[in-house]
């Protein structure tokens, strides 16, 4: 298993740079930066100085190798706009979408889980009818607009909860800072509910049916049948021999949809003024703040990367009849 | 009652207990004004602050030598005299007694000249509106040390509008920048001003603390709420004091509240539709056309602008009739009315009449999308006012930063092209420094009729402000006849305040709340 993962970790450099490389074309291809870092009288002169100091004078595949020296070395290059270094702008960001999108899918999952498996094992009656509705609902509705509705109802109507905004709480817990952290936890919840909320429905509706499908395969095999006719309880049929086989799709789809999610959620981040990763660099691709860019795209590649990593590592635990290529299983 | 019931009851009583006190967190207190911002803050390095949410902040916590009221009157702040040499070129400001920044350190002339130096400085390779707009308009030269409270700045040439933008600057002390890498000064600014920052969540908010007058509250926190539907939810729930950007759909929602009211103020940007006049312009199809300023005049009368206000920007807008704001424009002119058979009749005289397909000549018009109140919509409708009068209009919109934003710094937009440029209340030659020169970064329409570039010496040497008020007037009306703008409007401005707040919006963008209080 050693050998397996280091492998994949060496493939991930290469697809690291696949990433950078594909993601600073796109930016260089969408204009030149240099005209949005300088003023609007700005003359010819000044604006051919802004563009060496800014490095941009140079030919791109020397900006792109220079790059790729400096990631070499750990530096990620200066934010463009916040003249900070990027990555720890990114890291910073990281916290508060780390926050929504475990909120958000502990949500889809805590109902997806039970609403799944009740509508697997009441095929075909009215509760399977209402659930399977509801997920289709859940899966035709945009999150920025019930995110908006949840504003207008929750937030403004009721005034149950916050309209917008964040209170960090991992922030504060990986700073050391447990008082600040422990304190902010209620906030930080009370915060999470309605954009948790947006962001997950999307998920909780398209991970119960993928539970109900899949579970109601599981139900039709005849290790099930055996083990019905063993005379086990259904209950104990259920959990100890059709969910363990179920599992098996649902972890490979939740597990890359967490990767999805930290760098997918910007509009709802964005109607909830969320000051999470994917604002950030939707605000730096429009501000075409490259390096910040990068780091961002690195840091969403490489947890993408080790998700992947985990899954499959997960998956072999669930199943053993899967095993690692080159490894023994 | 079951027990199932209890367990039930128990659990929504608990919920309802935790969301009331939750909520109750969230209350703020009277010492505390939140204003909510529609665009992200990036910076508090003084030189490289450039956007006007980024400088509505930084003022409240960087001093300036002068001020400008909101009705443009040039006002002490960190000095109380200015003298100006008789060359024009040397400006000398005597500073109050007692300054200090805000770690306590005395604030001097030397401060001053640091300040003005350092922002120059091109090892610091800022890109800010100090040095890239302000040093360059003033050809600034240096700044030195007269004595402990004066401080002079040289500039290049005589500059009759140098004094209000040198209010631009913002002074910080030199001790506390020097000991700062650019990385912590950019993060951590040690100002002049009422204000210091107490924190600032990057993408989230700013908290603003009081350490001298003026200043009603005693805290200020600037929340970062991008999307216009969520600030307008903030605003009508109470959670916020302030917000800027409202958009006019949402104007009756917020005046029908009961807890705020919209404040429009007609805006310093001018609206306008410029004529790319330049040789390459006039090789495109169209372009020919527009040189001629016949057509140019001609097509002044062919959009409707009160209609396109009222509908599309839910206001009367004040009408332009050149770059210059009210009340420095010219008087004797007034807006061209909305007279399409004027307009059609004045294409024909000008050799362009309609062809057997009813269009008499084709043009493309160009415009960002995105960055003015309502811009697509605004330039659909021209787009059909000008099709009305023959024109055969191919539209393009185009995403501002990454599309619009390099055409305009090259000056190829058009042959027509939208656009809004800010204005001033305190100078009617600031307003018509867009085309100062006309190979002027500002001059995106590259006009050069004499009748307007030859009048700038005559303005640099008159001698009285009448002398100079009337030259003005004159270029003002070769402006209104011949000139490259098609007039609009002056871009109004939608603030939404909450009924517990007295405050007046100003109408040059600035947010400042030195003089808001409670009501």
């Amino acid at each position: 298993m050693g050998s397996y993962i280091l492998r994949r970790l060496l493939q991930s450099v290469i697809v690291v740079i696949g990433v950078t490389l594909v993601s600073f074309l796109a930016l260089q291809a969408s204009g030149d930066p240099t005209y949005l870092f300088v003023s609007e009288r700005a003359s010819a002169e000044e604006i051919e100085a802004t563009r060496q100091a800014l490095g941009f004078d140079r030919p791109l595949h020397v900006q792109y190798l220079s790059f790729v020296r400096d990631l070499t070395r750990g530096d990620f290059g200066q934010s463009l706009s916040y003249r900070q270094p990027a990555m720890d702008i990114v890291l910073e960001a990281l916290p508060a979408t780390i926050e929504l999108t475990l909120f958000s899918m502990i949500i889809a999952l805590l109902f997806a889980i039970p609403l799944g498996i009740l509508a697997a094992i009441h095929r075909g009656t009215a509760w399977d009818g209402s659930i399977t509705t509801l997920s289709m609902l859940g899966q035709s509705i945009p999150n920025f607009w019930m995110g908006i509705m949840m504003i207008l109802f929750f937030g403004l109507y009721l005034r149950w909860f916050p309209i917008s905004g964040h209170v960090p709480f991992l922030a504060p817990l990986l700073d050391g800072d447990f008082g600040t952290a422990v304190t902010n936890l209620p906030r930080t919840l009370f915060h999470l509910i309605l954009p948790g909320i947006a962001v997950g429905t999307y998920s909780l509706a398209r991970n119960t049916r993928l539970i109900r499908s899949s579970l109601l395969e599981v139900l039709e095999q005849d290790y099930v049948r055996t083990a019905r006719s063993k005379g086990l309880a259904e209950f104990r049929v259920l959990v100890h021999h059709a969910l363990r086989n179920a599992w098996l799709p649902v972890v490979t789809i939740v597990g890359l949809e967490f990767g999805f999610l930290l760098g997918g959620v910007v509009v709802v981040e964005t109607v909830f003024s969320y000051p999470g990763i994917g604002r950030l660099l939707f605000a730096a691709i429009n501000q075409r703040d490259i390096p910040l860019v990068q780091a961002g795209v690195i840091l969403l590649a490489g947890v993408f990367i080790l998700l992947n990593l985990v899954v499959d590592l997960v998956y072999v635990r669930l199943d053993p009849r899967v095993k690692l290529a080159g490894g023994r299983g | 009652m079951n027990r199932r019931n209890h367990v039930t009851r128990l659990a929504a009583v608990g919920l309802l207990g935790a969301v009331t006190v939750l909520s109750a967190c969230t209350e703020r207190a009277d010492d505390t004004l939140i204003i909510g911002l529609s665009a992200d803050i990036t910076t508090f390095e003084p030189g490289m602050i450039s956007s006007r949410d980024n400088a509505n902040i930084a003022r409240h916590i960087f001093g300036t030598l002068f001020s400008l009221s909101a009705e443009g009157d040039h006002l002490p702040d960190l000095a109380h005299t200015l003298d100006i040499s008789d060359d024009g070129t040397a400006y000398v400001y005597t500073l109050n007694e007692g300054l200090t920044c805000h770690d306590g350190e005395p604030l001097t002339a030397e401060d001053v000249a640091y300040t003005f130096n350092r922002v120059a400085d091109p090892a610091n390779r800022f890109t800010g509106n100090s040095p890239g707009f302000v040093y360059t308009s003033i050809g600034f030269q240096s700044a030195e040390v007269v004595d402990d409270l004066r401080v002079q700045i040289n500039l290049a040439r005589k500059n009759p509008i140098a004094f209000g933008l040198l209010t631009e600057i913002y002074v910080h002390c030199k001790d506390s920048y020097e000991s700062m890498s650019l990385d912590e000064a950019a993060a951590n600014p040690i100002g002049s001003g009422p204000y210091r920052l107490a924190s600032w969540t990057r993408g989230s908010e700013v908290v603003l603390e009081k350490v001298k007058d003026p200043g009603n509250f005693e805290r200020i926190v600037w929340r970062i709420i991008p999307e216009a539907s969520t600030r307008t939810a903030e605003l009508v729930a109470g959670n916020v004091d302030i917000i800027t950007n409202v958009v006019p759909e949402q104007i009756e929602a917020i005046d029908a509240s009961g807890r705020a009211q919209v404040q429009v103020v007609s805006g310093t940007r001018r609206m306008y539709l410029g004529f790319n006049l330049s040789e390459a312009s006039s090789q495109l199809p169209g372009g020919d056309a527009i040189q001629d300023p016949r057509v140019r005049r001609a097509l002044q009368y062919a959009v409707d602008v009160p209609t396109i206000c009222q509908q599309l920007l839910s206001v009367d807008c004040e009408r332009a009739t050149g770059p210059v704001n009210r009340p420095n424009d010219n008087p004797a002119l007034t807006p061209y009315p909305y007279d399409p058979a004027t307009a059609e009749a004045l294409l024909d005289d000008a050799g362009w009449p309609r062809g057997s397909d009813g269009n008499r000549f084709s043009i493309r018009l160009q415009a960002g999308q995105g960055r003015y109140v309502n811009d697509v919509n605004v330039v659909l409708a021209i787009s059909q006012y000008l099709t009305d009068v023959g024109l055969d209009v191919e539209l393009e919109l185009m995403e501002w930063a990454s599309v619009y934003t390099p055409l305009l710094r090259e000056r190829s937009m058009g042959p027509l092209f939208f656009l809004g440029s800010g204005g001033g209340l305190w100078s009617p030659i600031y307003d018509m420094t867009d085309l100062a020169d006309v190979n002027s970064g500002t001059n995106y329409t590259h006009w050069d009729d004499d009748r307007w570039f030859s009048r700038w010496a005559d303005l640099s040497a008159a001698e009285t402000p009448e002398e100079r008020r009337t030259i003005i007037d004159e270029m003002l009306q070769v402006f209104y006849d011949d000139g490259p703008w098609l007039h609009m409007y002056f871009q109004p401005d939608f603030y939404g305040v909450s009924d517990r707040i007295d405050w007046e919006a100003r109408r040059d963008e600035r947010v400042y709340v030195f003089t808001a209080g409670l009501r």
